[in-house]
C-alpha cells in the first residue's frame, strides 16, 4: 500500500517535471531547425539535420560584449539588493519603533507599481542627474525595483525568527551590527538563497529598463542584444532560437551548479563568521 | 570577518560606478568642445533581421565620415517595437536623436505639433533634391507644406502566391473577387491553405480591408476622404467592403486563427509553401527575389497579382501603399546643421544602393532600366510607374488613437464579432469625434 | 534589551538606504505619473491641465473595466494555484529523494525571459501546426480550437502559461519555509501518531501561515499588474479580448499616444492594488503571530 502510494507520488512529481523541463528541451532542438522544420515538420520532432551554423550566426553579431555586461550588472545589483533588503527587514521585523507599519507600507507600494508608469519620469530623472546611457541607471534602477520583493519574501523568515535570539545576544553585549552580521544574516541563508536566485533571473531577463536607458553598444546587455535577431522583414527563426538558448544557458547553469554553492557559501560564511 | 570583506568589497565598487559616472560625464564634455562634431543617429534595421538594411547603412556612413571630416555618426540600432518606445519615451523628455526614423503623416503629426521635427524644407531646396523623389512621396512627410521627414522607401501591396501550388491545381491569377473565390475554393478542397494573413498585426488585415474599399470605391478614393473628412465613413462603398471582407472569412480564405497568428508567423507560412496567397507591400521583395538565405526553388516559384476587381468595380493600377520610413532631424538638435548634411547625403546615396543592394524600392526616383534587376522587381517597377493612385495605409493616415481604434476594429470585423455596420458607425463616430 | 533594539541611529541607518532608494526611483516616479494623469498630454510638447477629466473618462470606459475584470480572474487563478504549489513543495519537503533536484528542474520555466516562454507557447497553441492541436487531432478532436484567436478562450489560454511560469518560484520559497521548521516539532507529532496529510494540515501550514500570506499578496498584486507574456503573445487582442490593466495603459501611453490618459490608467491600477492589498491583509489578520 505504502509503496504504490510512493510509486504514484514519484510519477506525479516526475510528470510536472517533465512539463517544466519542457521548454529547455524545446529551446534546443527548435534552435538546431531550419525553418522548414520548424513550420512544416511535427512540432516534437528533434531536427534531423542540426543546424549549428545558427549558433555561428549569432556569435559573429558580437555577443561577447552583451554577455559580459549581463553577468556584471546581474551580479553587482543582486548583491546591494540582498544586502539593503535585509537591513531594511532587520529595521521593520525585529527593531522595535512607531512608523515600522508605514515604512514597510512604503516599500510595498513598489511592488504595484506598473514599470512602464515609470518609465518616463525615471527617463527624466536620470537624464537631469546625466546618467542616461550609463550603466549605473540600470544597476540602481534594478536594485531599487527588486528591493520590494526581497524584503516581501525575507519578511516571512524574519517574523518567525524567535525573539530569544536577540535577547541572548544583547545580554551577551553584542552589539546590534554584531547581531545582524553575525547572527540573523547567517540565519537567514537559506531564504536568502532563494532570494539570491530570484533577482538573478529578474536582473538577467530584464529589458524595458536596458532599452530605453541605453544607447551605447558597450552597455547594453543579452536581453537587449538579441532583438537584433527579431525583426519586420526576415525571419530567421532558427537563429531567434540559438539566440535565446545562449541568453538563457549561463543562467541555467548558473542556477544549477550555483545554487547549492551560493547556499552553501552563505552557510559557511556564517558558521565562521 | 568575511562580512566585513564582503562590506569592503561593496563599497569599493559603489566608489567604481560612482567613478565611472563622473568619468562618463567628462567624456560628453570633452566631445561636446571638441573639434569634430557627433550626429547621433538611430535606425531600425537590425543586422540580424534586416541584415542588407543594416550593412548598406554602415557603409554610406562610412563614406559620409571620409567626406566630411569633422563629422561624427553616432549609431544606435533598434528592432522596430524597442525603436518606437524609446523614441516615445526620449520625445517626453525632448531629447530625440540628432537624426531618426520616423512614419507618414498621422504618427509624425504630434511631434511636428510638439515643434520636436526640423523643417527640411532647405535641403529639399538645395541641390534640387526635390526633383529626385518620386511625385507625391514627401507629401506624405509634409504638413501644412512644410517636409518635416524625407522618405526612404515607397511601397505597393499585391498579392503574392506560390505558382508551383496555382500549377499544380491548374489555377489562375484571378482577376475579380468572384474568380478569387473560386481559387480559394479549389484550394480549399485539396487542404491547401488559401491565404496566409497574421492579423494579430492587424494592419495585415487592414489592408485586405482597404483594397476591397478601393476597389468598390473606383475612381474615388473613399477611404482617404473618410479619414480626411471630405467624406464619411458610412459612404456605402466601405459598408460594402466590410461585408465582403466577412463574405471572404466566411469562405475561409485565410488560414484558420489568422487572428491570433503574428505577421511574422503568416509570412513564414507562406515561404515554407504551407499557404498559396499572402498579401504584403514590398518591402519584402527581397524574400523572393534577392535573399539568399531563401531556397532558389521558392524564390523562383512566386509571382504576383494585383487585387482583384470587385463587384466589377476598381482599377488595378490603384495601389494600397505609401512611403515606409523617412528620415527626421531634431529641432533640438545640437548639430543640426551637420545632422541636415548628413540626411541629404545619406538619402541620395541610399536612392541609389536600395534597389541594388537592398532590394527595395526608395522613395527617390530610379532608372529601372539601367540597373540589371530580378525580373519580378521589373515588374513591380512597372507597375509603379503606372500606377494611377496609391492609398496610404489607412493606420499611417490617422492619428494614434483613431489608428487603434481602427486595428481593433479589423480585427473585429475579420472575427465577426461586430456586424459591417457597428464597423463603419464605429469608425464614423472615433474619427468625426477628432475633428 | 527594548531600549537597544529601539535606538534610533540604527533604525535609521538600517533602513534608510532602502527607503531613500525606494522613495526616489518609484515614490516620486509614482507621483509624476499620478500628476500626468491630470493633465490632456500626447507625450510631446506642452501639456494642459484637465483636473479629473482622465480619471472620469475612465470610469466609463467600458475597455478599461473589461481589462480591469481580466487582471482580477488572472489574480483569483494565480491565488488558487497556490494551494497547488503548496502542496508539491509540502511532497518535495517531506524528504522525498531527489526533492533537491526536483525544486530546482521546477524552477526551470522562470529563468527564461518572456520571449522565450512566448515562442513556446506560440508554438503550442498555433492552430494548424502547433503542439497541442497536433496531439488533439491524432485523439480524434475535429476542428480543435484556435487558442490564441477566439475571444472567448484566448484569456484562459494565456492564464495557463503565466501560471505554469511562476510554479517554480513559488515552490521555492514554500520549501525553503518548510525547511525551516524544526525537526524536533515534526518528530514529537509522529511520536503521537499523527499521519503524514494531518502533519502537513495542522502543523507544518500554520507554522508557515505568514509565508503563505506574503505570497498571496506577491501572486495577487503581481497578477494585478501583470503586462509580459500578454504583450508578446497576444498584445491584448483579438480585440481586447486577452486585455489586462497593465497592456491597456501600455497601449494608451506608448501606442495611441494618450500619455496623460495612460499614466491615469497607471494610477488607478495603482490604487485598486492598494485597495486589494489592504483587504487581504485585513482578511487575513491574526492576533496572535505564531513562533516557534
Amino acid at each position: 500500500m505504502h509503496r504504490v502510494g510512493y510509486i504514484l507520488l514519484y510519477i506525479c512529481l516526475g510528470v510536472v517535471g517533465v512539463f517544466q523541463i519542457f521548454p529547455i528541451i524545446w529551446l534546443v532542438s527548435f534552435s538546431l531547425k531550419t525553418n522548414q522544420e520548424i513550420f512544416a515538420g511535427n512540432p516534437f520532432a528533434l531536427p534531423t539535420d542540426p543546424k549549428w551554423e545558427n549558433y555561428l550566426k549569432v556569435f559573429e553579431g558580437g555577443i561577447g560584449t552583451y554577455f559580459w555586461n549581463s553577468i556584471w550588472i546581474t551580479v553587482v545589483a543582486t548583491i546591494l539588493t540582498i544586502l539593503i533588503a535585509s537591513m531594511a527587514t532587520f529595521a521593520i521585523t525585529r527593531m522595535k519603533w512607531k512608523l515600522s507599519s508605514f515604512v514597510l507600507g512604503i516599500i510595498m507600494i513598489g511592488l504595484m507599481i506598473p514599470i512602464h508608469s515609470a518609465l518616463i519620469p525615471l527617463y527624466n530623472m536620470f537624464l537631469n542627474v546625466n546618467l542616461i546611457d550609463n550603466p549605473v541607471s540600470i544597476v540602481v534602477t534594478y536594485m531599487t525595483y527588486n528591493l520590494p520583493i526581497t524584503v516581501m519574501i525575507l519578511l516571512g523568515f524574519y517574523t518567525t525568527l524567535p525573539r530569544e535570539i536577540e535577547e541572548a545576544a544583547i545580554i551577551d553585549g553584542s552589539s546590534i551590527h554584531r547581531l545582524f552580521f553575525k547572527i540573523i544574516l547567517p540565519l537567514s541563508a537559506p531564504i536568502m538563497s532563494t532570494t539570491v536566485i530570484i533577482n538573478m533571473i529578474y536582473n538577467w531577463n530584464e529589458f524595458v529598463f536596458v532599452n530605453t536607458f541605453i544607447s551605447s553598444d558597450k552597455f547594453k546587455t543579452l536581453t537587449v542584444g538579441i532583438q537584433n535577431f527579431i525583426g519586420q522583414y526576415m525571419t530567421d527563426w532558427g537563429a531567434i532560437g540559438a539566440t535565446l538558448v545562449i541568453s538563457v544557458l549561463p543562467i541555467i547553469i548558473a542556477f544549477i551548479f550555483f545554487s547549492d554553492k551560493i547556499m552553501e557559501g552563505l552557510s559557511a560564511s556564517a558558521v565562521k563568521g | 570577518m568575511k562580512m566585513k570583506k564582503a562590506f569592503t568589497v561593496l563599497t569599493f565598487v559603489l566608489i567604481c560606478c560612482l567613478l565611472m559616472v563622473a568619468c562618463s560625464g567628462e567624456e560628453d564634455e570633452n566631445s561636446a568642445s571638441g573639434d569634430s562634431k557627433t550626429v547621433k543617429f538611430m535606425h531600425l534595421w537590425p543586422e540580424g533581421s534586416s541584415a542588407q538594411h543594416y550593412k548598406v547603412v554602415n557603409q554610406i556612413i562610412e563614406d559620409f565620415e571620409t567626406e566630411n571630416e569633422g563629422i561624427d555618426i553616432e549609431l544606435e540600432v533598434l528592432s522596430n517595437e524597442q525603436y518606437k518606445e524609446k523614441i516615445k519615451v526620449q520625445s517626453t523628455s525632448n531629447e530625440l536623436p540628432d537624426v531618426g526614423m520616423t512614419w507618414a503623416a498621422g504618427y509624425m503629426e504630434p511631434f511636428v505639433d510638439g515643434n520636436m521635427f526640423a523643417s527640411l524644407d532647405d535641403i529639399l531646396e538645395e541641390d534640387n533634391l526635390s526633383e529626385e523623389f518620386v511625385a507625391g512621396t514627401t507629401d506624405a512627410f509634409s504638413i501644412d507644406d512644410t517636409a518635416y521627414g524625407l522618405p526612404l522607401e515607397l511601397n505597393i501591396s499585391s498579392i503574392y502566391y506560390n505558382k508551383a501550388i496555382f500549377d499544380e491545381y491548374g489555377l489562375e491569377e484571378p482577376t475579380t473577387l468572384d474568380e478569387f473565390n473560386q481559387v480559394v475554393d479549389t484550394l480549399n478542397e485539396n487542404d491547401v491553405i488559401p491565404v496566409a494573413l497574421g492579423n494579430r498585426d492587424a494592419w495585415t488585415g487592414s489592408m485586405w480591408y482597404m483594397y476591397l474599399a478601393n476597389r468598390l470605391g473606383g475612381d474615388e478614393d473613399v477611404l482617404t476622404s473618410a479619414i480626411d473628412r471630405s467624406g464619411s465613413f458610412e459612404d456605402p462603398a466601405l459598408l460594402k467592403a466590410a461585408e465582403h471582407l466577412q463574405g471572404l472569412v466566411n469562405d475561409n480564405s485565410f488560414v484558420s486563427g489568422f487572428n491570433g497568428l503574428a505577421d511574422q508567423e503568416a509570412k513564414s507560412m507562406f515561404m515554407e509553401s504551407q499557404a498559396a496567397m499572402y498579401l504584403i507591400a514590398t518591402w519584402d521583395l527581397p524574400n523572393y527575389t534577392t535573399n539568399e538565405d531563401v531556397p532558389q526553388e521558392f524564390r523562383d516559384s512566386v509571382g504576383y497579382f494585383p487585387f482583384p476587381q470587385v463587384d466589377g468595380s476598381g482599377d488595378f493600377n490603384s495601389y494600397v501603399g505609401g512611403p515606409g520610413v523617412g528620415l527626421f532631424v531634431s529641432e533640438n538638435s545640437e548639430v543640426k546643421e551637420e545632422a541636415k548634411t548628413f540626411v541629404s547625403y545619406f538619402v541620395k546615396e541610399w536612392g541609389e544602393r536600395a534597389v541594388t543592394e537592398v532590394g527595395i524600392i526608395p522613395a527617390t526616383k530610379i532608372d529601372g532600366e539601367a540597373l540589371d534587376l530580378p525580373e519580378l522587381y521589373v515588374e513591380v517597377l512597372d507597375d509603379l510607374n503606372n500606377a494611377s493612385n496609391i492609398t496610404l495605409y489607412a493606420d499611417v493616415q490617422m492619428s494614434a488613437s483613431a489608428a487603434q481604434v481602427h486595428l481593433d476594429m479589423i480585427q473585429a470585423l475579420f472575427g465577426g464579432e461586430i456586424t459591417p455596420e457597428e464597423f463603419v458607425k464605429t469608425h464614423e463616430e472615433t474619427l468625426a469625434n477628432e475633428e | 534589551m527594548d531600549k537597544v533594539m529601539s535606538n534610533k541611529w540604527i533604525i535609521t541607518l538600517y533602513i534608510l538606504p532602502a527607503l531613500l532608494f525606494i522613495a526616489v526611483l518609484i515614490v516620486i516616479p509614482l507621483l509624476l505619473s499620478g500628476y500626468f494623469g491630470l493633465m490632456d498630454w500626447d507625450g510631446i510638447g506642452a501639456m494642459q491641465f484637465i483636473g479629473l477629466d482622465n480619471y472620469i473618462t475612465a470610469m466609463q470606459d467600458s475597455k478599461f473595466w473589461e481589462s480591469t475584470l481580466h487582471s482580477f480572474l488572472l489574480a483569483i487563478f494565480s491565488a488558487l494555484s497556490l494551494l497547488l504549489y503548496l502542496v508539491v513543495a509540502l511532497i518535495l519537503a517531506s524528504k522525498i529523494k531527489g526533492a533537491n533536484f526536483l525544486k530546482k528542474i521546477y524552477l526551470i520555466p522562470m529563468l527564461l525571459s518572456s520571449v522565450a516562454i512566448a515562442q513556446l507557447w506560440i508554438k503550442v497553441y498555433n492552430p494548424s501546426n502547433g503542439m497541442l492541436n497536433s496531439i488533439l487531432t491524432s485523439l480524434g478532436v475535429e476542428n480543435p480550437p484556435a487558442w490564441l484567436a477566439d475571444p472567448n478562450i484566448v484569456l484562459y489560454a494565456i492564464f495557463i502559461p503565466i501560471i505554469w511560469q511562476y510554479a517554480g518560484f513559488y515552490i521555492l520559497i514554500y520549501y525553503a519555509a518548510l525547511k525551516n521548521i524544526p525537526e524536533s516539532i515534526i518528530e514529537a507529532a509522529k511520536i503521537d501518531g499523527a499521519s503524514p496529510i494531518q502533519i502537513a494540515i495542522r502543523i507544518k501550514f500554520p507554522l508557515i501561515m505568514t509565508v503563505f500570506k506574503v505570497t498571496i499578496v506577491l501572486a495577487i498584486v503581481g497578477s494585478l499588474k501583470y503586462f509580459d507574456l500578454i504583450y508578446v503573445m497576444t498584445g491584448g487582442g483579438p480585440n481586447g479580448a486577452s486585455e489586462v490593466m497593465a497592456s491597456y495603459m501600455y497601449k494608451l501611453a506608448f501606442s495611441s499616444y494618450d500619455f496623460g490618459y495612460g499614466s491615469a490608467i497607471g494610477f488607478l491600477l495603482l490604487i485598486i492594488t492598494l485597495i486589494v492589498t489592504f483587504i487581504i491583509r485585513k482578511a487575513t489578520e491574526t492576533k496572535d503571530t505564531i513562533q516557534y
